[in-house]
């Protein structure tokens, strides 16, 4: 909401808390917290709040605060909810639609004057208006955008300065996607407010944004998990890249190298019927030691069968210092008493690609279940071999 | 032929270590393939000026670092290409310049983590400037036979598995930079080879894509099919179809899409790379992809796996047909090895050396120091002493209990004697002067010598002499050495005497008769004693005679003995240092009246003589 209120777009009135309490105090220097209806919701980084019951509405102030204190007691996959966002619903008859989004050439700026749910089954009457980048939104063209919208005077003015300050947000920014669904003209003041919005920005460019201080949400609808934010927060630190998403309830588990032949692994253990436990893939040259925090998790993945330590023919991530990781990781596991009953399936080429695959083979001496292959098997056989589509 | 890089293809590279470990695989893809090195500068601000040393076979090549992209190409008017290796802040502004170059044609971007409006400027400028830019988040360029840039093909071994000196039929275009290596081999085994391979990288928005290579290929009489390797997300796959859809085209087009997997995983999921992922509104599925690819007439594998077997496919139909290269395989054996590091050769048995030196005594190649074999830590483990590590590194033996508390005992009476004698006062003279430890030590080491502490060595090898010469006649030994040599080594003392005996000698000689330690050959020179200090009070037998005769007798080798004294006055040395430190000593300066002034007074200077 504070990136909004940056860059002039109206929001509700809302408040922060962490405890139930604060709001008392929070009521006496905000009169609209007294005179107006409340809405209550976690102020996490989740997606789904509303079907969770994380979204309360229609509340006056003693019902906020025992929303607030609801909210603030539950526990949604193990994440404990840390804060309440508390704000004022604004009156409104109608609901509208905006968004900015990226394309190759620049962006588009799409305007629709119905909003809400109506916006999935109407896409074909959304009006879109396009601004190539490296090029500012030309005042006249989105007050040209409203009224093809079918918006009229005051209106039509208001939403094309929304729109505007949207595409400034989204140009200064470096947004992927903002969508503000629903915006409404507030009945008490005849602002246009924007109700609720996604906001996806570009991670890459978080050097040139040092006021950037919100938290990144998981973009599947669920918190991340602790083997997820440990990976994220290594991967955040090496050289090369680390990545981790659980996936529960699988039997294969993924341990490939790359970010290309990592998905090629996923789907030829979906494709064969079989049900990955994870995405992972390690890249770019990591740290062993990297590798090995990555390999642990992996290994400590409940319910897995199959282990796919897979990869194409690296260019440069050293197979030697990379396996030596993994090998590492392996042993802690197995003296932590996991990877019982669990098969390992290795292939693999690259800069020192003998010596990496030898030391993988080495650990038949110390029983695992390890079948390592190198160049000669194509990609993706070992998956083949594991769902005993072939034989090893 | 090949496309974007060629035997004309000039690079500059713009970064620093990655640049470098770049240009060490571009050496390496040149002496395989003997071709001049074509990687012609560096631009890297903090290493301007210098060169970095390039490996290109056995030679290296010196290339010069530049602050500037203007400079280096101004100093390199053959410059057509830029690789780009610097990080993600600065990348897209370099490239940029890179493209308002107007020698460079094309650029390659390794660079990982730009932000997607840097790439959609860089698309732009790229239009403007009809310029060609590779990546960001390329692994490069790989023209088999005629060049590489960047990693691409990784190491040499695979280099020449892949086939990668010599042209193919094929072209690739892989969105990740792993599966293009990956696509390189499964293509050398199941067909003829590669023409050229193109990372295109896997962000959202690549600045050329397939549609851009398509075309490139189309144009290349050598290259009769593409495979290219997309994924899920974005819609440059579709592209790819559509161009192939549009009019019929020359080359045959293969192609496989990762993703499927996607249908079954939680929706949103981010894969590794950043473009591999779906549209807000479901767009840009691997099947949506597939099915474009499949209609539009490519030859699309159900999985990975079958891509080997459909290349084979077309490779035979290409075949059939006359349509492939006659190119012919070399053996490995007949192709440049890369020249082994001087380690390998020795460890595989392949070179042999003529060694510098050799060495006897100690050995630091396994995890700690061996003394003779001996570790250091199970030698303290075991209550050894300093004297122990002497007599082994010294002797290559471990002295017996008696012979180490000798040792002991003729350190702590040599370590120190006072700041007056020369090495102590050259090292103070030193420390004065604002000289370090070491230097300050190395001017009081100076003086050991003939005439202070250094006589430890020729007292022995003359005793000895003398033992075994004269062993019953010390007048003819001391004529002999009147005659030959010079006053006796070991004997004599500056200030000590007869009536003022040295300490140090009483207390060594006390312990050796105690201990009843044979020692013949200082026996030998106390009978020397005898006469020479009737002749003089003071030719006495001195504390380095003592010391020489004595080791000498316990095996110690002549060459060690020295080592006694200047090991045991390195302690008070160092001692004295210190404490001018502490004092904060000030320079010392001669005074006049120490000195005897016996020069000759001041005359006039004579005209110097014209030539």
């Amino acid at each position: 909401m504070g990136l909004f209120q940056k860059w002039g777009i109206n929001v509700p009135h809302h408040v922060v808390i962490s405890d139930a309490e604060q709001l008392d105090t929070l009521a006496s220097a905000n009169p609209w917290m007294k005179n107006a209806k409340l809405v209550a919701k976690a102020h996490e980084a989740l997606g789904g709040r509303f079907k969770l019951g994380l979204v309360k509405v229609n509340l006056d102030l003693a019902g906020a605060k025992a929303a607030a204190k609801e909210i603030l007691a539950r526990e949604i996959d193990g994440m404990k909810m840390t804060q309440v966002i508390v704000a004022e619903m604004v009156e409104h008859t109608e609901e509208y639609y905006l968004c900015v989004k990226s394309t190759r050439e620049g962006a588009e700026i799409l305007m629709a004057k119905f909003g809400g749910i109506e916006v999935e089954s109407n896409w074909d009457k959304v009006q879109r208006n396009f601004v190539e980048v490296g090029e500012k939104s030309a005042p006249g063209q989105c007050t040209e955008l409203a009224k093809r919208c079918g918006f009229t005077g005051d209106l039509a003015q208001k939403m094309a300065a929304c729109a505007h300050s949207l595409f400034d947000m989204f140009d200064n920014e470096d947004g992927q996607y903002i969508e503000i669904n629903p915006v409404v003209v507030d009945k008490k003041t005849g602002d246009v407010v924007a109700l609720d919005a996604v906001t996806m920005l570009d991670g890459d460019a978080r050097f040139r944004h040092k006021d950037w201080n919100f938290n990144w949400a998981a973009e599947f609808g669920r918190a991340y998990t602790e083997a997820e934010k440990e990976i994220m927060e290594i991967d955040s630190k090496v050289k090369g890249s680390v990545k981790l998403i659980e996936i529960p309830g699988g039997q294969v588990a993924l341990l490939p190298a790359g970010g290309g032949a990592s998905v090629f692994y996923s789907d030829a253990v979906v494709n064969l019927g079989g049900t990955i436990a994870n995405y992972s893939e390690y890249s770019g040259d990591p740290p062993g030691w990297a590798v090995q925090a990555l390999t642990e998790r992996v290994a400590a993945l409940p319910g897995i069968k199959h282990i796919i330590v897979g990869g194409a023919i690296a260019n440069f991530t050293d197979v030697k210092v990379t396996f030596q990781g993994i090998i590492a990781g392996f042993r802690i596991a197995k003296e932590k008493g996991l990877l019982k009953g669990v098969k390992i399936w290795v292939r693999r080429g690259g800069p020192n690609e003998a010596i990496g695959l030898a030391a993988m083979r080495e650990l038949k001496n110390e029983d695992f279940d390890i079948e390592v292959f190198d160049r000669y098997t194509p990609l993706t056989d070992i998956v083949d071999m594991a769902l005993g589509k072939k034989k090893v | 032929m090949a496309i974007v890089a060629n035997e004309n293809t000039r690079v500059v590279i713009l970064g620093g270590q990655a640049a470098v470990n770049a240009a060490r695989r571009m050496g390496e893809f040149c002496h395989l393939c003997r071709l001049p090195f074509y990687v012609e500068a560096f631009v890297y601000p903090p290493d301007a000026g210098k060169t970095y040393d390039i490996p290109v076979g056995s030679q290296i090549v010196a290339v010069p670092i530049y602050a500037t992209l203007a400079e280096a190409s101004a100093a390199h008017g053959t410059i057509n290409t830029a690789l780009v290796y610097i990080g993600p802040a600065r990348a897209a502004q370099a490239a940029m310049e890179a493209m308002d170059n107007p020698k460079i044609k094309s650029i390659s971007m390794i660079t990982e983590g730009v932000p997607e409006k840097d790439a959609k400027l860089m698309i732009k400028k790229a239009k403007q400037t009809g310029k060609l830019l590779n990546g960001p988040s390329a692994i490069g360029i790989m023209s088999a036979g005629k060049a590489r840039l960047g990693v691409i093909g990784g190491e040499y071994n695979n280099l020449i598995l892949s086939k990668l000196y010599r042209q193919g039929s094929f072209g690739v275009i892989t969105k990740s930079g792993g599966l293009s290596n990956e696509i390189m081999w499964i293509i050398s085994q199941f067909a003829d080879g590669i023409t050229t391979a193109i990372g295109i990288g896997g962000d959202a928005y690549p600045v050329t894509d397939f549609v851009d290579y398509l075309e490139l290929f189309e144009k290349d009489p050598d290259t009769k099919a593409v495979v290219i390797v997309g994924e899920m997300g974005g819609n440059l796959e579709e592209g790819a179809a559509a161009w192939y859809a549009a009019k019929p085209r020359r080359i045959k087009l293969i192609g496989v899409v990762g993703g499927f997997c996607q249908e079954k995983l939680p929706k949103g999921m981010k894969f590794g790379h950043a473009g591999a992922k779906e549209g807000a509104h479901g767009e840009g599925s691997a099947r949506a992809k597939s099915n474009a690819l499949l209609k539009a007439g490519a030859i699309v594998p159900e999985t990975f796996g079958a891509l080997g077997p459909a290349i084979k496919k077309v490779y035979e139909d290409l075949k059939a047909v006359g349509q492939t290269t006659k190119a012919e395989d070399i053996a490995p054996s007949e192709l440049p090895q890369l020249p082994r590091k001087v380690e390998e050769g020795l460890k595989s048995g392949m070179i042999a050396v003529e060694p510098l030196f050799k060495n006897t005594i100690s050995d630091d190649r396994g995890e700690e120091p061996l003394y003779c074999g001996y570790a250091a830590s199970e030698l303290i483990n075991e209550g050894y002493d300093i004297p122990h590590v002497i007599g082994l590194l010294w002797n290559k033996k471990l002295p017996t209990p008696l012979e180490a508390e000798l040792i002991k005992r003729i350190i702590i009476l040599s370590a120190d004697h006072g700041p007056a004698v020369s090495g102590a006062f050259g090292t103070i003279l030193a420390a004065c002067a604002g000289i370090g430890l070491p230097q300050s030590v190395a001017a009081g080491m100076i003086m050991i010598g003939p005439r202070f502490g250094g006589a430890v060595t020729d007292a022995a090898v003359y005793m000895d002499y003398g033992l075994r010469n004269y062993p019953n006649d010390i007048p003819g030994f001391l004529a002999y050495m009147k005659k030959e040599v010079g006053p006796v080594p070991g004997i004599g003392h500056r200030v000590k005497s007869l009536k003022n005996p040295d300490k140090r000698v009483q207390e060594i000689i006390r312990f050796v008769r105690e201990n009843n330690i044979t020692s013949p050959r200082l026996d030998y020179a106390l009978k020397v004693q005898a006469i020479t200090t009737t002749k003089k009070d003071n030719l006495i037998l001195n504390v380095d005679g003592t010391i020489g005769c004595v080791l000498l007798d316990m095996g110690y080798p002549v060459e060690s003995l020295n080592g006694f004294f200047m090991l045991a006055r390195t302690i008070g040395m160092i001692g004295h240092w210190i404490d001018q430190k502490r004092n904060q000593g000030r320079l010392i300066r001669m005074y006049n009246y120490l000195i005897n002034w016996a020069v000759t007074p001041r005359r006039p200077v004579p005209k110097l003589p014209k030539k």
